[in-house]
């Protein structure tokens, strides 16, 4: 047998690891800034780009596509050239694949902070982006399969499948979710309204934690983990069961999100049955990981990147056992839209990612350098210091997510509201306070890594090609007495198709019924399409996050209906491009907002809300005031919109503006009778129409209809 | 064998208490739309899982005996070759595993009282139900004792034979797992670090390898127990409707808010309403409402009364009426279209009646930036004691209907 000699691309895998420290410093700045914001409105700084609604996307989208997309490129281009003993396909699309990543995280953190959003959570970045996004997605793509294609070992492992399954959903869900209709260089409508955009974006959101937060990692921890703890794969045949169990359960899931929401009862039900499916096949993960460090707990007393491992790991397990819990409907009318969905994410996003990042990071980091680690105590420090802050960051989330819900569903012996909403809101200030102390000390952790790294890439030199050998392919003759799933690990394309075919069943069976079936979203005559003032108004909306912080979505619970008035109902959304349901009151529910306060309530609201709600955290927006309008699009936002459905009159395009001032000036007017001075194309008036616009189309409707069972 | 076909009775057992839990239901709902039953209530539903995992820990409980009593047989057979000693232990031990088994047995007959009790529809839990529910966790409970005591016997019998063999053999004694990694091997079916050799399977991905370890046992049920589970769930609310989906729950709370609202403003001095409100003068009072309205009020009508976005409360003029009554309504309900929202879902009928008596107080008095009046003059049936103070000269006229302009 012919033994071949090449080399593994390093410096790939050290521009994806600096990348990751790099992002993972600035997302995690930006998420202890949005955590005083919370508690400081004045950290607010009454600038529009660093105001809340704008930070947050930015502090998310850094942690989920920067930081741990960096951290999947890292462990993916190292591990994938030793699995498939193979230098990466292709130099060149090495390159692009990171100069184009990383432009696409810039130009994503200026975008969002400037305000251009789509309004879905998780998927803001505009469609220019996404563009950019897929081309990159799929460079990706042919990189990854050009060299398992081009391998040296017959066999894929387990990492490799995961690999497989992450791109081909990852790139499913970003194209669906992403279809968006332009009505300029930058901005767009999503092509999906109200209830079937909410049950689109779920299915992304809840996927995008599947198939980008947890799938690749579990890729990579396959790979690492036993590499570090230098012992077997616990079991092959949990490692197959598991895989397909999971991608194929998990995609099911999303509905979970909406319980108690106007998304029909049955795709609710989904969403909660397979969440609860999918506990064993996430658990398989976890147990495949713990397993396999027997006879190498003495190890991990020792190592700090064991240590950071098994936590990952644990916080793993304990988030996908959570998870399905909440997705029980007792359970989630108590925890959906407070803190607690916070604390479960972090446990996640700094527990599972976090720590398996920073302990691959210390792994691969002194062996591309050819160097030992700096200091094996200051990893440990940081282990420490990180779990510390993990737990000062979960408890007070959950804590304060409990009590507040509590608080909400409380009434009085004579059947009013126990509390006011703000009254909830301040009592758990506290908590806010603590977690950002967690979050601080897990952020110091990260600083004491880069300090550790720094000196260790000092102390060696990196070996961009690291040489290597292994005997050529040989076609494998017969499967005789073989196990039954080899079959398929020598079939990269079959594995490829055969995981598309699952992750797509689920999508289809939920979503195709709630686009085609009428009586998934029975229609109300009384709804009527936003005028042109109030549809401007609602791109501010979206524009300054205002959902972030707000939800629109009354839930069919007494306490909800007492606070907010009638409970959503599925035919209201249908002019909702983007939906604006939300996932978390910071702030009351919104949805039935409209004139329930007067004009200059809101108007004065906006520029302190303190002067009307004493003691409230939400920041002012002073800029509205000064802002205009920007009249000039209303035309093609209004033809925007009848391409995707809103009946507009013919020509109704050409009206809007003139229609757009007339009630402008009818605010204005208003307003001016309160001594309230201000020009009739400021934003605050599109806002105040939209504001008071809002939940009121079905005031006095008597006979409502209901969503299918 | 026997390990087997204990482990599969065992889940076809939790299989049947789970359908006939599901079907049962059918039974009982076949007639119409939900009724209360026993299963929805939360305490029978508790319990009952209670008792499905106390069942699927018995099993596991018994798995782990059955497996170390094999063992202990295997030696018991062979020990027998060499000499006698050992044989009546083994045989006791032997013994002990065949009353675990019968006692086992025993409670293979509680399952079908288990559902049997869910096949009772009597309205609530009854006292019947509770209890029975209730002795099969007793009855769980006292099997699993008996399961560990037996498995604690067996186990230091069996590390009593190792150090005798050790002895025997002049070997020097090993260092013992502990009772819990045992049983924690058990649970998982563990391969022995030592036999892992056994179970290789060759694979080589630079440089790792792969075991072929059982599935844990307790995973593998767990998640058939999953897949039950949503069997049983989408069979309840979407065929046979016999647990409320949202609207249907809303309803149930609301008509149960409703019931119990009335029951207790029966016994309450809180029965107060538009009709019966009069004006509370204690300075109690006045000062519960007070807070209030710092909070509440005066974001709009400022702290002193004297009004910004909404109207001044310290002249005499009203749009809505200014007797106590009126002012008792208007924040009860609200005038929603003209921004006052109503409070009756935020604060008690007494605490109401206090601010709108703290409200008619503020007449008269001087806030600092008055807003000008607004409505009508309002002038108490009974003779006015500090109405009219005609030094103003209002604007009357237009100035109700500039508060409409406010909202188109």
């Amino acid at each position: 047998m012919q033994v071949e000699k090449f080399f593994y691309d390093n410096k790939s895998v050290k521009l994806f690891a600096y990348a990751t420290i790099l992002w993972g410093v600035v997302g995690m700045l930006a998420g202890l800034l949005i955590s005083i914001q919370i508690y400081l409105p004045a950290a607010n700084f009454g600038l529009p780009f660093t105001t809340f609604g704008r930070v947050r996307p930015v502090h998310t989208n850094a942690v989920i596509f920067a930081f741990v997309g960096n951290g999947i490129f890292m462990g993916v281009y190292y591990s994938l050239q030793r699995l498939c003993k193979a230098r990466m396909f292709n130099d060149t699309l090495s390159k692009i694949h990171f100069w184009g990543w990383q432009l696409i995280i810039v130009l994503a953190a200026v975008t969002l902070l400037a305000g251009y959003t789509t309004g879905k959570e998780y998927a803001e970045l505009e469609w220019p982006i996404d563009i950019l996004i897929t081309l990159i997605w799929v460079v990706f793509g042919i990189n990854m399969f050009g060299t398992i294609l081009k391998r040296r070992e017959s066999h894929l492992y387990v990492a490799i499948w995961f690999f497989i399954a992450t791109w081909i959903t990852v790139a499913m869900l970003h194209i669906v979710n992403s279809f968006e209709l332009p009505f300029s260089w930058i901005k767009s409508y999503s092509f999906y309204a109200g209830v079937q955009d909410a049950l689109v974006q779920w299915w992304y959101g809840h996927n995008a934690v599947a198939f980008f937060l947890t799938t690749p990692y579990l890729g990579v921890m396959y790979y690492f983990l036993p590499k570090a703890a230098n012992r077997p794969v616990y079991s092959y045949r949990l490692s197959i069961i598991h895989f397909w169990a999971l991608i194929f359960l998990y995609i099911w899931a999303g509905p979970h999100h909406l319980l108690y929401t106007a998304l029909p009862d049955w795709a609710q039900s989904l969403g909660t049955v397979f969440s609860i499916m999918l506990i064993a096949p996430s658990w398989g993960g976890m147990l495949n990981g713990l397993f396999t460090l027997r006879g190498a707990w003495d190890k991990v007393r020792e190592d700090p990147i064991l240590k950071f491992m098994v936590v990952a790991i644990t916080c793993y397990g304990m988030s996908t056992f959570e998870g399905p819990m909440l997705s029980l409907k007792s359970v989630n009318a108590i925890t959906h839209f407070t803190d607690w969905t916070i604390a479960h994410v972090h446990v996640g996003a700094l527990g599972w990612n976090g720590f398996l990042t920073f302990g691959i990071l210390y792994w691969i980091i002194p062996r591309i350098f050819n160097t030992q680690l700096y200091s094996k105590k200051l990893a440990t420090t940081h282990f420490w210091i990180g779990t510390i802050g993990i737990v000062l960051y979960a408890i007070p989330m959950y804590w304060a997510g409990f009590t507040q819900a509590l608080m909400w569903k409380q009434f009085t012996a004579d059947g009013t509201l126990k509390f006011q909403f703000l009254e909830t809101v301040t009592h758990i200030i506290p908590m806010y306070v603590t977690r950002s102390l967690g979050g601080l000390l897990y952020l110091s952790g990260v600083f004491v890594m880069v300090y550790n790294i720094i000196k260790t890439v000092k102390s060696g030199e990196l070996i961009a090609n690291e040489a290597a050998e292994a005997p050529a392919l040989v076609k494998s003759t017969g499967h005789a007495k073989q196990y039954w799933h080899r079959w398929i690990e020598e079939r990269p394309i079959q594995m490829l198709v055969f995981s598309l075919v699952l992750v797509a069943a689920g999508g289809i069976i939920e979503m195709v019924p709630t686009f085609l079936i009428k009586s998934n979203i029975p229609t109300i005559a009384a709804v009527k399409p936003y005028t042109p003032l109030e549809l401007q108004g609602r791109d501010i909306y979206i524009r300054e996050g205002c959902y972030l912080c707000h939800s629109q979505m009354v839930r069919p619970f007494r306490d909800e209906v007492a606070r907010y008035g009638e409970y959503s109902k599925a035919g209201e959304f249908i002019y909702d491009h983007p939906f604006q349901w939300g996932s978390k009151r910071t702030g009351p529910d919104l949805a039935r907002i409209g004139g329930k306060y007067p004009d200059s309530w809101h108007y004065n609201h906006m520029l302190e809300p303190q002067s009307m709600s004493p003691g409230s955290i939400m920041p002012s927006y002073t800029w509205l005031f000064e802002n205009k309008i920007d009249t000039a699009i209303t035309p093609a936002k209004i033809r925007a919109m009848q391409t995707l459905g809103v009946p507009y009159a013919k020509g109704f395009d050409q009206e809007a503006n003139a229609n757009l001032m007339a009630q402008a000036n009818k605010i204005q007017a208003g307003l001016k009778v309160e001594k309230l001075d201000v020009a009739a194309d400021a934003e605050i008036v599109a806002l105040i129409a939209y504001l008071q616009r809002m939940g009121t189309d079905i005031k006095g409707v008597k006979s409502l209809p209901t969503t299918t069972k | 064998m026997i390990q087997k076909y204990f482990s599969k009775h065992n889940c076809v057992r939790a299989l049947v208490v789970l359908i006939t839990i599901g079907f049962s239901t059918n039974d009982a709902f076949a007639a119409g739309p939900p009724k209360v039953s026993d299963l929805s209530n939360p305490l029978a539903q508790v319990l009952l899982v209670i008792i499905v995992g106390l069942l699927l820990a018995i099993g596991l409980l018994a798995n782990v005996i059955l497996g170390a009593a094999q063992v202990y047989l295997q030696r018991f057979k062979d020990e027998r070759k060499k000499s006698g000693t050992t044989a009546a232990k083994a045989l006791m031990v032997v013994m002990i595993c065949l009353t675990s088994v019968s006692l086992f047995a025993a409670a293979t007959p509680a399952d079908p009282a288990a559902t049997a009790v869910v096949e009772t529809t009597i309205a609530g839990l009854s006292f019947t139900s509770f209890y029975v529910l209730l002795g099969v966790i007793g009855l769980e409970l006292l099997i699993m004792i008996v399961l560990l005591i037996n498995l604690k016997k067996l186990l230091t019998k069996e590390s009593l034979v190792m150090a005798e063999a050790a002895i025997a053999d002049n070997e020097p004694i090993v260092v013992r797992e502990s009772a819990f990694i045992k049983w924690w091997d058990k649970v998982n079916s563990f391969k022995p670090i030592q036999e892992e050799s056994t179970i290789d399977l060759g694979h080589n991905y630079d440089g790792i390898r792969e075991l072929d370890n059982r599935l844990p046992p307790w995973w593998l049920y767990g998640f058939y127990l999953c897949i039950i589970f949503a069997g049983v769930y989408l069979y309840r609310y979407h065929v046979a409707h016999s647990a409320p989906l949202s609207a249907e729950e809303l309803s149930i709370s609301l008509e149960k808010a409703a019931i119990d609202k009335e029951e207790y403003l029966k016994k309450s001095a809180n029965n107060v309403d538009e009709n019966t409100v009069t004006y509370l003068s204690s300075p109690a009072d006045h000062e519960a409402a007070q807070k209030i309205f710092s909070t509440i009020c005066a974001a709009c009508h400022l702290p002193d009364g004297g009004g910004s976005v909404g109207p001044n409360l310290t002249d005499a003029y009203w749009i809505h009426g200014g007797g106590i009554k009126d002012i008792f309504k208007t924040l009860k309900y609200g005038w929603p279209e003209k921004g006052m929202k109503s409070w009756k879902d935020d604060y008690s009928p007494v605490q109401l009646a206090q601010l709108a008596s703290y409200v008619k107080s503020l007449q008269g008095t001087k806030p600092a930036k008055p807003k000008e009046p607004q409505g009508v003059l309002y002038e108490e049936k009974a003779p006015a004691t500090k109405a009219a103070d005609s030094t103003k000269t209002p604007a009357v006229t237009g100035s109700d209907k500039k508060a409409v302009a406010i909202n188109p």
